[in-house]
Order: structure tokens, then sequence, then C-alpha cells
């Protein structure tokens, strides 16, 4: 018998490793992207991503069809009085919004602690702050998908389609404006999601009180301001109004809201973002994970 | 040889219960088992050496650093295996080993091959492929396992590695165990309350009992540490026996064997046999099971 030339023995005794090791930063910076697959349902079945698609859906085939319409529509008055502005765009946004601050986002965080993860997390380079910082980027990044994607789509179109803002400085301006509405709308939601989440293990639980406060807060501001009286501007802690009205004061237009000044929308979504950060901060600094 | 994990007055109290009390001890390089009865405080030890938990009291070093002051650095030359048996149900035992191999801070291409690689080496073949909710408790420990080792660690942290498994599947864990220590040489810390699967697998042994470090050292070390000798004759143990006693020298009998304890020196033994006439098969040390030194150790009370 003649041994077949270019044989060889692969030996797959253990190897050392002896690369590069990149330490937290790279640590951090895989969780991030594991996190943000996972709650998009990437490597998943598909029904774990039939809501985090549909929330995309929501808020981007909109802006896809105001963008044919206006290379549809000639006349521009008619254009304007037909097609939303970019502070009027985020009416759509809301329900995407919502369905992904409950129901997709919690995913992040709860399934860890139940699981088991957390602490094979903590036993790694990361530390409890740089995990929930990575896990908040994950939350945050997809949020502003959702959040900056169909505005800035948008502006990309209609300065392409020659209906754009005037000159560079024009553009610039209205990019800063969408950044900054973009990333304070999802900051509230990705907020008082993950520090819901953070409150339970149950990723049902979660999705039902983070469901229940969005709308709740709505409700309550609504029966308190228009049943019992009390002033208007306790809407602004309206989850389901009040960062958008902020948005359309970015934008610099005049929103539902008149007689809630500036300041009070200013202080109450910074608020909720301050105080979903808290309770992360609180509960993962007790969190007792080698069990 | 410096100390893989060295402590010194090491406390640690949650609430009103202490934990860990004045736990003082230097693990070698090596297998080593951390037994203790369930609440000894092994698991509390296992969370400080990896930084999770800070100590109330004392120091503790692993690899040479302070793993609270350098958390990061001293966690990414560990690997850790929990006791716990929940993993993502919906992961693949592959992209789950892959993932936490790069949360160790290997790169990404180097973190897939290794993934593959370790789980090769824990005998997963096209399992590794699997959703781990769909695994047996077994193949689950040999991911969790894999996981540890992946990005080949310096020290790998076991926490009741056999815990769930069948007698069968006890001794491959078991076996695998002793491979991944002697064969691919990293250093295992192994906390169990199995005195006999530490006997089979660890080079030496740390004992706490009520959050306090009853005896450590090496296997062997421990079984000597109470001294006394066995004697092995062919025929005559009771007459040696006598003797002995009638010599002030504490001895009993069990078959062909006297077990002498306390202090007597060799040369009195040899005496012994010789005048009596008696044909000597074994002058040896007295070694105790590790459930003796458990015993002697007054770990149950």
């Amino acid at each position: 018998m003649t041994a077949p030339t270019g044989a060889r023995i692969i030996d797959r005794g253990y190897r050392p490793y002896t690369g590069p090791r990149l330490g937290a930063t790279g640590a951090a910076r895989s969780l991030v992207r594991h996190s943000a697959q996972r709650v998009m349902g990437l490597r998943r079945t598909a029904s774990h991503k039939v809501l985090p698609m549909l929330s995309l859906a929501i808020a981007y085939v909109p802006a896809i069809v105001f963008v044919g319409l206006a290379a549809l529509i000639k006349n521009s008055s008619l254009r304007r009085n037909f097609l939303p502005t970019y502070g009027q765009y985020y009416g759509f946004v809301v329900s995407a919004l919502i369905v992904f601050a409950s129901f997709v986002a919690p995913e992040a965080l709860c399934p860890d602690r139940r699981n088991g993860m957390l602490g094979l997390y903590l036993a790694a380079p990361l530390t409890r702050t740089s995990y929930v910082v990575s896990k908040v980027a994950a939350v945050l990044g997809l949020l502003v998908l959702a959040t900056l994607g169909p505005p800035l789509l948008m502006l990309v179109a209609f300065v392409l389609q020659g209906q754009g803002p005037d000159g560079p400085l024009g553009v610039l301006a209205l990019l800063g404006r969408a950044v900054t509405a973009g990333l304070l709308v999802a900051g509230v939601y990705t907020a008082v999601s993950l520090g819901i989440s953070s409150l339970t293990d149950r990723r049902a639980i979660a999705s039902a009180a983070t469901l229940l406060t969005i709308v709740g807060t709505g409700a309550v501001t609504g029966v308190l301001v228009n049943g019992v009286g009390l002033p208007e501007w306790l809407i602004a802690f309206d989850l389901t109004s009040s960062p958008f009205e902020l948005v359309r004061a970015i934008y610099g237009e005049t929103g539902d809201l008149r007689s809630t000044p500036i300041s009070a929308l200013v202080a109450v979504n910074l608020g909720w973002i301050l105080l979903g950060g808290l309770v992360i901060w609180w509960r993962y600094r007790r969190i007792e994970v080698t069990k | 040889m410096a100390a893989i994990v060295s402590a010194a007055g090491v406390a640690k109290r949650f609430g009103n219960v202490v934990a860990l009390a004045d736990v003082t001890v230097e693990i070698d390089a090596g297998i080593t088992g951390l037994l203790g009865a369930n609440g000894a405080g092994k698991t509390t030890f296992i969370g400080l050496a990896l930084g999770l938990t800070h100590p109330d009291d004392g120091r503790l070093e692993v690899l040479g650093r302070d793993p609270v002051r350098s958390g990061a650095e001293v966690r990414s030359l560990l690997g850790y295996s929990p006791e716990h048996q929940s993993l993502p149900p919906d992961v693949r035992a592959f992209d789950l080993v892959s993932h936490l191999a790069e949360v160790h801070g290997l790169p990404r291409r180097a973190a897939t091959a290794r993934a593959s690689d370790a789980l090769y080496q824990v005998g997963l073949g096209e399992e590794r492929f699997r959703p781990v909710g769909t695994m047996s408790t077994g193949q689950k420990q040999r991911v969790k396992l894999a996981a540890a080792l992946a990005h080949d660690p310096t020290l790998i942290l076991l926490d009741e590695p056999t815990d769930g498994l069948d007698p069968v599947q006890r001794d491959d864990m078991l076996t695998l165990i002793r491979r991944v220590g002697h064969e691919f040489g990293m250093s295992i810390l192994i906390s169990s309350h199995l005195l006999d699967e530490v006997e089979k697998v660890c080079d030496s042994a740390v004992i706490l009992a009520d959050g306090r470090v009853a005896v450590s050292g090496s296997l062997d070390e421990l079984r000597i540490r109470v001294g006394g000798w066995t004697v092995e004759v062919e025929r005559g143990t009771t007459e040696l026996v006598d003797s002995l006693r009638r010599a002030g020298v504490s001895a009993s009998s069990d078959g062909s064997r006297v077990t002498i304890e306390g202090i007597a020196t060799p040369e009195v033994l040899r005496d012994a046999v010789a005048h009596l006439g008696l044909a000597l098969v074994r002058l040896e040390r007295r070694r105790l099971s590790l459930e003796e030194v458990f015993l002697e150790a007054g770990v149950y009370g």
C-alpha cells in the first residue's frame, strides 16, 4: 500500500495562547456588540427578530414613504403642507420607541441575571460599571437607529433632491439638531427601560412595567391636568409626549404644549435619564453575583 | 515558587454573618482543592479571588496582584466556572465560549479559533453547535470548563465542577480537570465538599471550617500531619502490639497492619519487630485518608 502524498498528522493537543490580549476595552466592545445582536434577535430564532425588526420598520417606513412622496410632489407649497416637519416626524417614531423600550430592550439586562451570565461577565476583565455602560451603550445605540436614522435619511434624501436646508451651514445646523434630538429621545427611553429592567430578572415583568410606566405617565398626567385641573406643565412628565415636545423645540418648531415652559421639559426629561441611571447604578452596585 | 493565591488575615462579613473570619493561606501552582462543608466560605473565597467582593480585613493577592485594585488585570488571567448550571439556553455552546473568550480580551478571530479548540479538548465535538439548553448536565459542565480555559488563563477557579453529574460523568470530569491541570499547564482551584474527588484529582488542599483555614498543604503533607507509623508484618501483629504497648507506645492492629499513633521513632519499632523475630513487610509514616484529615481538623466539630 502506498502512503498518500501530502498526508500529515494534525496535532490537536492543547496550544497555549500567545497572541494579543485586548483587556477591559476589548471586553466592553465585545459585550456591546453581543448585547446589540441579542437584543435584535440576531443568531437567534425568527421569533426573536419579529419585535425588533417591527420597531425599526415602524420608525423607517414612513420616512422612506415621505422621501418618495417628496420626489413625486413637485409643487413646493403642497409638499410643505403634505409632508411632516422633522419635529413632527417623531410622532411616527413614538410607537416604535414604545415597542422597543417595552418589549425588546429588557432583553439586554434581565436574562443575564436570570441565567448566570452576569457572574461570568464580572469574572472577566469587565467591572460592574463597564458592564452597565456596555449594556446601556448597546440599547442606546439601537434606539438611536430609530430616533436618528429616519431624520438623517430624510435629510440626506431631501438634500439630494435639492429640497434640503440652504447651504452647508444650514445642513450642519439641521444635522446638529437631529443628533441632539435623537440622542435625547433615545436616552430617555433607554433610561426608563433599563432602569426598570435592572429591578427584575423576569423579562416579561420588565416589559409590562416599562409599558405601564410609559403609557401610565400619559394617563396620570392627563387626568391630573385635564380632570383635576392641576397646572399644565405637569404634562412634562408624560413620556409619550414630553420628549417629543422637546424635540420640536430643538428643531425650532412650535409644539402642542405651548403653556409648558421649555425649561420644565428639559428638566423633566433630563430627570428621567438621571433617575434611570441612578436606579441601574444602585441596583448593580448591590447585586451579588458569585452564586 | 511564588504562591498563586496568597491570603493573610482575610475576613469577610455579610451583615451579621461572618463568611470568612481570618483566612491565612498560601496556595502554590498545581491543582488545589478548596474543601469545606456547605457554608464554610468556599464560594466567598472564590468571589474575593475574582475581585467581585472586597475583603473587610486582611490582604489577598492573586497571581501577585491585588484583585480589588487590579481586578480587570487579574481577571484577564483567570478562568471561572460557576456552581450554577443555568446558562443561556438558546445560545450555541460554540457561540457562548467564543463570546466569553472575547470578553476575556481575546481578539475576535482568536476567540473563535480557541473556542473551537477548547470545546474539542473537553470532549465536545459536533455537540458544540447545539444550543446549551438542549445539553445534558454533564455537557453543560464541559461547556463551562471550556469557557473557563478558552482564553488560556493562568489560574482556573472551578466552583463545584461535578455538581449534578452521575458517577461516570463525574469520573470523566475529574480526569479532564486533571488533564487540564497537568497537561495544559494551568493551575486550578477547585471548590468542593466531596473529599474523594479532591483526593483523586488534587495535589494539595485547603480545608475551610467556620470561615477559617483548618489545615492546608500538599495532600502528602496533610496525610502524615498527625504523625505516627504503620508497620506491616507477615504474622505476629498481636505480639507486636503488646510489646509496643509495654514500651509505652500507643498501638493498635488491623489484620497484618499495626498502627502507631503519636510520637515514636522508627528505631523503636524496628527493634520491637526484630526482638520478636517477625518478618517486616513495610514500615512507613502513618497516612490518613482525606476524610480522616477532615475529622482530625475538627471540621465537623
